[in-house]
């Protein structure tokens, strides 16, 4: 466990280090998030609500889907798939240290640097920007803060299992881009997932997608709430227990398959 | 000089299509992810109808010219890619380049000709034929000519953005991620009307980076729809001088830079 904690936090310091790349990663963010903002208040035109989030809403949404991008590596996280290609997986794997933990520690660190630094002042920077809206109560905070948690879970989980397709072949940097544009269009990255048509939605939440980003926002505009929302944190468990043990058992058996290159 | 310049694209395309597998996950790849948010739009739009007055297939106008354009673009100028780029500054392997008894420009153009970015050229010719096909467009002789200009005025104003922006690596030798803002980011406003965004950033991609003239006028011609900003006519025509004056001023800048290059050492 020990170990684990210490993973974490130099990939934690890691992720502090480069300065001006998060700075210009935040920069191209904004305005991402800006362009939008545009698209959906032109969208809204005259009406103040649709699909029960409000106006306000829909440009803090904007917001929210850019301080997550690096949280979940929302366009694809292929670390594994590199070092399976350099020959690095070798050593990793004479370590006499469980593989998936190995790297979840360290993504934990990636992941927890990324969102303080990208996240939360990219929304800082939205709250000087527009008026956002906040979660008011403290047990939506409670809330908020463990699907965060979950979700980032479900994220990773997901990201390893495909990356475990290198274990098999080398084209596994094709899968993986194929699966991880898969994941952000399932997940109401693009657009809330409010506003798709209902079988659409009801396809998407066959997949854990929708655990990562929809419901970290419905969570924070407020429109999860009650049983829904512990129905919502649920279904990330559900998502994580599935998801960890496919891992674990396409590792068993990639393991086999493995062929160590380079040296 | 061409035919040097159509050996190296052709050895490049060959080498590419020796990883046939790699290549098919790759072009795949690549067009879903144009496909991904061009149906997100298409499902949305199914609640919202349309975006400030621009109908479904007025906006697929919009952006299938914009992703066939920008593709093509970043095939013939792969070389030209910032990102890449950089990588040739700061390993010094630029350097090479300046010893050969050959042109510079070309030589970079020949460096690079990635075939997987028919993935995004596809879809954007299926989206904007789609558009087409589904307008009642009033065609004449001169949107029949006017048309293949502006594809090629767009092709020549990202190209410039791109050689601006690994020229600027020259200084900074990393590259430089605040040019996607107006490579990647310029692509993604463009496909959509410009009358969405606010005063500031549209008066930014009207008067310092022209983009504005590039997709947004030559459509409301092609569309006949009325000019909300009541600019002078003759507006609509200025494609061809924003894209081309953009990509003269991106090779001033870039033979000033490669007068003022000072190789890394490494």
């Amino acid at each position: 466990m020990r170990l684990f904690w210490e993973l974490a936090k130099l990939s934690f310091q890691r992720q502090l280090t480069y300065r001006a790349a998060n700075l210009a990663g935040l920069g191209t963010n904004l305005f991402w998030g800006l362009l939008r903002a545009a698209l959906l208040i032109a969208l809204y035109g005259t009406r103040t609500e649709v699909a029960g989030i409000s106006i306000q809403g829909a440009i803090t949404y904007t917001g929210l889907t850019q301080a997550v991008i690096t949280l979940y590596m929302m366009f694809g996280w292929y670390d594994v798939i590199n070092s399976v290609n350099t020959g690095e997986v070798a050593t990793d794997l004479l370590k006499p240290f469980n593989y998936f933990t190995f790297w979840m520690a360290q993504d934990l660190g990636r992941a927890f640097g990324g969102f303080l630094l990208r996240g939360v002042s990219i929304m800082a920077i939205y709250a000087l920007i527009f008026k956002i809206s906040l979660p008011t109560a403290l047990d939506q905070w409670l809330a908020l803060g463990i699907a965060l948690i979950l979700s980032w879970m479900v994220s990773f989980s997901w990201r390893f299992l495909v990356n475990l397709s290198a274990f098999w072949t080398p084209n596994a940097r094709g899968i993986g881009r194929l699966a991880f544009t898969l994941s952000y269009f399932l997940s109401g990255f693009l657009m809330p997932l409010r506003f798709f048509p209902n079988w659409f939605v009801d396809l998407c939440n066959l997949t854990p997608f929708p655990s990562t980003v929809n419901t970290v926002v419905e969570i924070f505009l407020g429109v999860l709430q009650g049983p829904a929302l512990i129905q919502a944190l649920l279904g990330q468990i559900l998502w994580i227990c599935i998801l960890v043990v496919a891992s674990q058992l396409a590792l068993r058996a990639g393991i086999r398959q493995l062929v160590i290159q380079g040296g | 000089m061409l035919s040097l310049y159509c050996r190296l694209i052709a050895i490049e395309i060959r080498a590419q299509l020796q990883y046939r597998v790699s290549f098919l996950f790759d072009f795949t790849g690549t067009a879903l992810v144009i496909g991904v948010e061009f149906a997100t739009l298409v499902l949305v739009l199914q609640r919202f109808q349309n975006i400030a007055g621009w109908s479904l297939a007025e906006v697929a106008f919009l952006y299938g010219m914009v992703q066939m354009a920008f593709g093509v673009m970043d095939m013939l100028f792969s070389g030209f890619d910032p990102g890449d780029f950089g990588q040739l500054v700061r390993r010094g392997t630029f350097d090479q380049l300046l010893l050969r008894p050959l042109s510079v420009t070309l030589q970079v153009m020949g460096s690079k000709f990635i075939l997987r970015r028919l993935g995004r050229i596809f879809n954007g010719i299926a989206i904007f034929a789609w558009a087409v096909s589904s307008l009642s467009i009033s065609w004449t002789g001169a949107k029949l000519v006017y048309l293949p200009i502006v594809f090629a005025s767009l092709v020549a104003f990202y190209g410039g953005l791109f050689i601006i922006g690994s020229t600027i690596t020259f200084w900074t030798v990393e590259s430089v991620e605040v040019v996607n803002i107006f490579t990647y980011g310029g692509t993604e406003m463009m496909s959509y009307p410009m009358n969405i965004y606010q005063d500031w950033m549209r008066l930014f991609f009207t008067y310092i980076v022209p983009a504005i003239f590039l997709n947004y006028y030559p459509a409301l011609y092609f569309l006949d729809k009325p000019d909300p900003f009541n600019f002078p006519y003759f507006v609509h025509f200025l494609a061809p001088l924003a894209g081309f004056g953009v990509m003269f001023l991106a090779l001033k800048f870039w033979h000033f830079g490669i007068r003022h290059y000072q190789s890394t050492g490494t």
